[in-house]
């Protein structure tokens, strides 16, 4: 029985690491023992060596194969969360081969045209100001979200680029000294983190990939976003396209690259539309959560990932 | 006795912890990435026809730092089981080219963008992750690299892109086709892939 507690010992104490000092306990421990446990442990060793030998062969296999299964497990748990229904399929993907083409035909083109035109710096400022625009939905977002020092940190963005940014054109809230980043948070991540699960896949014509949960997102994003009050919709309707091929003319290249990869480009769009914001929710909640102090203070402590 | 027996609980302590070493896999990663940096960058090679010699360069560097098994054996997950060994190694070698073919571009075109390597996370004693971002001119591009610990080698098994890990992505358009059909007419698929890119 000592012996057996002995065994136990030595083997939390392997399994601590380092930051314990061995002398003090092997000296404790040894009196009662020393004599009896060196012996002992030799023919431990060569007694279970010798017979159960065939039996442990057959024992490895499965342990093997069973930690593989566990890795195997932990990955097609994160899969599986990563997965949405699709009932609406063949619908969809007619709509993928719409906007595939769409992209193709128009929206690249006029693109790549506009990026000859436009030297790159002039295409990051509109980017910059349509962005700041959008500032009532990540305000908004933020404070249905109870992340009120969000909220503070976007509306000092909106102040301070409309202002100093020439009306958003610059960025000078996320210089090193202010360090006031863009709360990247939207209504559908809002949704999320309150629990609202994806539902199922939807892609709408122009819009993209999407979900009920993300539709909604859509929809509010629509009213809470300035230019959608323009008056004559055609003029509404030019500052939408013109703010769509600035953004697509920054990152011409990223369907194309997601495209060529794919074995099934409609599944792998789909996949990634389902992984990308999986992950922007549960950032969002990572944020949300009272441990986020302690994380900050050790960015190399696993709780981040486990908690993933 | 006593002596001997505190002797050996060090030295056993002492190969214990030697895996554990804070920061191998961050480093690994970041001594593999300026290996490939390193090929874009050499004035030597940057003319067109030096392409193929840094291609070949860049499959070296290549082989050094992944786990070409393990990233397809995770990729096809349950599926794994379902190849015969020589239907295995056919798909890791497909699977590499549809890989090499897709992303051989997209890193031949690097211009001296900056790589920042930022947070290591260990998931176990034998996995972790490596948070990298590239900054361009306009944006930041996460890329996390995720690591195994095999043999005494921290090796990649996943690449996570902007939040969309590639084994994941790859494994549900495997599923998708493996739902419907067998390995054979899969590895097909993945042949018919490799001659048209």
């Amino acid at each position: 029985m000592k012996f057996f507690l002995f065994l136990i010992l030595v083997y939390t104490f392997l399994t601590m690491g380092c930051a314990h000092s061995l002398n003090s306990n092997s000296s404790t421990l040894s009196p009662s023992l020393s004599t009896s446990t060196p012996p002992a442990v030799v023919t431990d060793a060569s007694n279970s060596g010798e017979v159960n030998l065939p039996p442990r062969e057959k024992e490895i296999k499965p342990e093997s194969k069973s930690a593989d299964d566990e890795n195997f497990n932990e990955d097609e748990a994160a899969g599986e969360k990563a997965q949405i229904a699709d009932p609406i399929e063949p619908l969809n993907r007619a709509m993928y081969h719409f906007n595939d083409k769409l992209y193709f035909w128009a929206l690249k083109p006029v693109a790549q045209g506009y990026n000859m035109v436009v030297p790159e710096v002039a295409r990051v400022s509109v980017k910059n100001f349509f962005s700041n625009l959008r500032f009532p939905a990540r305000f908004v977002s933020c404070l249905l979200q109870a992340d009120f020092s969000g909220a503070v940190t976007e509306f000092g963005r909106f102040t301070i680029n409309t202002v100093w940014g020439i009306g958003g054109l610059l960025d000078p809230s996320s210089n090193k000294e202010l360090d006031l980043q863009k709360q990247d948070t939207d209504l559908g991540q809002t949704l999320g983190v309150y629990g609202v699960g994806q539902g199922f896949y939807i892609v709408w014509p122009i819009l993209g990939p999407s979900s009920p949960r993300d539709s909604v997102d859509v929809v509010g994003d629509y009213f809470l976003y300035p230019v959608s009050y323009i008056n004559p919709w055609y003029v509404w309707l030019g500052v939408r396209g013109y703010e769509e091929v600035n953004d697509t003319s920054l990152r011409i290249g990223d369907y194309e690259s997601l495209k060529d990869a794919a074995i099934d480009p409609y599944i792998a769009l789909r996949d990634a539309y389902v992984q990308y914001r999986l992950k922007k929710v549960e950032q969002r909640r990572l944020k949300l959560t009272p441990s986020k102090p302690e994380e900050k203070s050790s960015p190399a402590d696993d709780s981040v990932l486990q908690k993933n | 006795m006593k002596r001997q027996l505190a002797g050996l609980s060090i030295l056993v302590l002492f190969l214990f912890s030697l895996p554990v070493y804070a920061g191998a896999p961050l480093n690994t990663t970041q001594v593999n990435v300026n290996k490939v940096l390193d090929v874009l960058r050499d004035p030597k090679l940057k003319s067109e026809s030096a392409k193929e010699t840094k291609k070949q360069k860049l499959r070296s560097i290549y082989k050094g730092m992944f786990n070409e098994i393990e990233f397809s054996k995770r990729t096809l997950a349950r599926n794994w089981n379902k190849l015969n060994t020589a239907q295995q190694g056919e798909f890791v070698q497909l699977f590499e080219q549809v890989l090499e073919k897709a992303y051989i571009d997209k890193i031949l075109s690097y211009t001296n963008e900056k790589i920042d390597f930022y947070k290591e996370s260990m998931n176990s004693e034998t996995q972790a992750e490596v948070q990298t971002k590239v900054i361009t001119s306009s944006k930041e591009i996460p890329i996390f690299y995720r690591l195994i610990l095999k043999d005494g080698a921290w090796k990649v098994y996943d690449v996570v892109v902007e939040n969309v890990s590639l084994v994941l992505n790859y494994r549900t358009q495997f599923n998708d086709i493996l739902a419907k059909d067998t390995p054979e007419q899969l590895l097909e698929v993945l042949r018919k892939k490799v001659k048209e890119q």
